[in-house]
């Protein structure tokens, strides 16, 4: 009792705030956040801040780069190449839309009518993912070969003369055309879209489904009105995750175009490692980051996934 | 649509088999127009299954679905004027608790929908709550949007697949009693599956035991509970004593049994039994609170024609209202005796020599050609 009363102020152990195990359990979080915070710091904020400052400077590689604040560098850039742009959007939308048309049916087998092939037909889905990125496109190019069996098949179906008429192909090919370059792309971001949309309509509880037959849907109805609503956190998530990525390729323009169908990617790449005009580069880097960033934005707005998601 | 004609259910020969598994056998079952009707079952009994063929969920391997006069057992779902509360509600979580209700109206091209939600969700006491999303509710809440989202439809049947499963047992005994309001104020058929028996007799005029894939017992459920067909039912409905017994005679009205060294009568009109030979075994049934349990020292006090037996008490526990306890005697190790609590004998304790004894047109008579324990371990199960 003595030793309570000679206590030279009252502390409040109670509080938890301020016990030391509070404090060490505050401090959990940041640690856990740690490495990652520290690996975004040092390979994305700190090259984007380099980027930046390289947009804004002239100079020649001879007599090396100043920041001059030269703004017109944008413009300039901009002026130059908005048909690249233009063009990486129109490609990687309509190879957007398709890997929806593919995917989503594809998707919605496997989630709900596999059955116990569920889990073969997944591991089919990435099994792409095992041969790296340059050699399934080079591929692509084997199989879109003038006179090849595909393009001489598509010929035969007069399916050719059909996109040529609308400036997908040209004459008699496939390989080099904007229809290749779409195809390409297309195929190698099928995956990011197949894997959301999986998972959105894997988690639907097919209750949902037999409750809006019994409330008279048809099975098309059910899928407009129940199914794909549902399914919209996995439809967004997969077409940015198709989107972005395909906006800023260069690999398939490069190896199933020509220069007729560079995208905006393979004029960055030219610009920084065969004109070496690092400004221009960095410039047009920045206006496809805006450009996304402004498309993703107005996207998700409309789509309205706030509450979904 | 009107939802007093073709509200009648009638199930010929309907049966359901995956692959060797018989989940419901062949079954006949007349659902009477307006009435509220129960499919009672442990898990697994095929009472579900039952319900999602009529439905139109689950396709019958044989025999057919009528409606009213309409067959309907090729029909899909939404094809078929019954509606479904689901187990665990199945609502939209993408829609309102608004859109949610419309949603049956909207489908079968209703334009204006306002006033039959707006009137559908004062029906179930939800006026306020029209724009939130289900997850938003309560799970008593969402139940009632479910029973909402249904019968705004007017369905001729509104089938109920054990719709107050997921809810506490206070709020379980309150929505038991809202459900029959709802039925006695729209009155449609109602058709319930449940695994609690006293939901079922709560809610119920008659009610269909179930116990793998067959329908062991239908009635209404005072009958069911005082005239039990089966060792099944006469343990899954409440409690019962069984104590086996061979008929020794006949006397007036009643058989004569023989129970270890007791006597027992029976009424003959309520043994069950195939047989009512002398010699043939039976098992005599009572319910634990029919029965009175006497001192041994009182056995004079006893009148002359009531069944008696003598044993000792096991095992006695106080819940409030009643004392329950566990009587051994000679012919069954442990008959259950519940006494209200209106004048408590204090000689009445664990140890004390007594005597059983009721009135015997409360005994009722079983095959014994059946298991004893049916219905008692599946009762356990789910409690």
């Amino acid at each position: 009792m003595t030793a309570v009363a000679q206590a030279p102020a009252p502390v409040k152990p109670a509080d938890p705030e301020r016990s030391p195990a509070a404090r060490r359990r505050r401090r959990v979080p940041y640690l856990l956040l740690f490495p990652g915070l520290a690996w975004l710091l040092i390979f994305f904020v700190a090259p984007m801040i380099y980027q930046a400052s390289t947009s804004v400077q002239t100079g020649s590689l001879e007599k090396g780069f100043k920041v001059t604040w030269h703004f017109a560098t944008y413009t300039d850039a901009l002026t130059e190449y908005y048909p690249h742009f233009l063009r990486s959007v129109l490609y990687a939308g309509s190879a957007t839309a398709l890997c929806l048309l593919i995917g989503y049916p594809l998707a919605y087998t496997i989630a709900f009518r596999a059955g116990r092939w569920r889990n073969v037909l997944l591991v089919l889905v990435i099994a792409p993912f095992f041969t790296s990125f340059l050699i399934r496109t080079l591929a692509w190019k084997t199989i879109l070969s003038d006179g090849g069996p595909v393009v001489s098949g598509l010929d035969t179906l007069g399916l050719l003369d059909l996109t040529s008429s609308i400036g997908l192909t040209e004459g008699h090919r496939v390989l080099a055309t904007p229809l290749a370059v779409v195809c390409g792309l297309t195929y190698n971001f099928l995956p990011f879209m197949i894997l959301p949309l999986y998972t959105s309509l894997e988690r639907i509880d097919p209750r949902l489904h037999e409750a809006s037959g019994d409330l008279y849907a048809k099975p098309l109805t059910t899928f407009r009105k129940v199914t794909f609503p549902l399914s919209m956190p996995g439809v967004v998530a997969g077409t940015l995750l198709t989107f972005i990525p395909a906006t800023g390729d260069y690999i398939n323009a490069e190896l199933l175009g020509t220069t007729n169908q560079k995208m905006v990617g393979n004029v960055i790449q030219s610009q920084f490692l065969r004109v070496l005009d690092y400004p221009t580069a960095a410039a047009l880097s920045f206006i496809l980051m805006a450009v996304i960033l402004v498309m993703v934005t107005l996207y998700i707005r409309k789509a309205g996934t706030e509450e979904l998601v | 649509m009107n939802a007093s004609s073709g509200g009648e259910v009638r199930l010929t020969g309907i049966s359901k088999t995956y692959g060797s598994f018989t989940a419901v056998h062949p079954l006949d079952l007349t659902v009477p127009q307006g009435s509220f009707f129960a499919l009672l079952g442990a898990s697994g009994c095929g009472k579900t299954t039952t319900l999602r063929m009529i439905a139109g969920l689950e396709r019958p391997t044989s025999g057919t679905v009528l409606l009213g006069d309409k067959e309907v057992t090729g029909l899909p779902p939404y094809k078929r004027p019954v509606n479904t509360v689901f187990q665990n509600y199945a609502l939209f979580p993408h829609l309102d608790i608004y859109e949610n209700v419309a949603f049956g109206l909207r489908r079968r091209g209703v334009k204006s929908v306002k006033k039959q939600v707006d009137e559908m969700l004062e029906l179930v006491q939800l006026g306020g709550f029209a724009r939130r999303k289900p997850q938003q509710l309560s799970g008593g809440q969402q139940q009632r949007v479910a029973v909402a989202r249904a019968l705004i439809n007017h369905p001729q049947v509104l089938l109920l697949d054990e719709p107050l499963g997921a809810l506490d047992l206070k709020l379980r005994r309150q929505m038991q009693l809202e459900l029959k309001r709802i039925q006695t104020e729209v009155g449609i058929t109602f058709v319930h599956v449940t695994h609690d028996q006293e939901e079922a007799m709560t809610m119920a005029d008659t009610v269909a035991v179930m116990n793998a894939g067959r329908v062991e017992q239908l009635g209404a459920p005072a009958d069911l509970y005082e005239n039990p067909a089966s060792t099944f039912v006469a343990n899954f409905l409440g409690q019962s004593n069984l104590i086996e017994a061979e008929i020794t005679g006949k006397s007036g009205g009643d058989l004569l049994l023989k129970v270890g060294d007791g006597r027992l009568a029976l009424p003959a009109e309520r043994c069950s039994a195939r047989s009512t030979e002398v010699g043939t075994r039976v098992l005599a049934g009572v319910r634990p609170e029919k029965i009175t349990l006497a001192h041994a020292d009182d056995t004079d006090a006893i009148d002359d024609g009531r069944n008696r037996m003598n044993g000792t008490i096991v095992d006695s526990s106080f819940i409030g209202v009643s004392t329950q306890y566990v009587v051994s005697t000679p012919a069954c190790p442990e008959l259950a005796v519940f006494e209200q609590n209106v004048e408590r004998d204090h000689r009445l304790i664990p140890g004390a020599p007594v005597v059983l004894h009721w009135n015997p047109a409360h005994t009722f008579g079983l095959d014994a050609g059946q298991d004893i324990e049916a219905g008692t371990a599946d009762l356990e199960a789910d409690q």
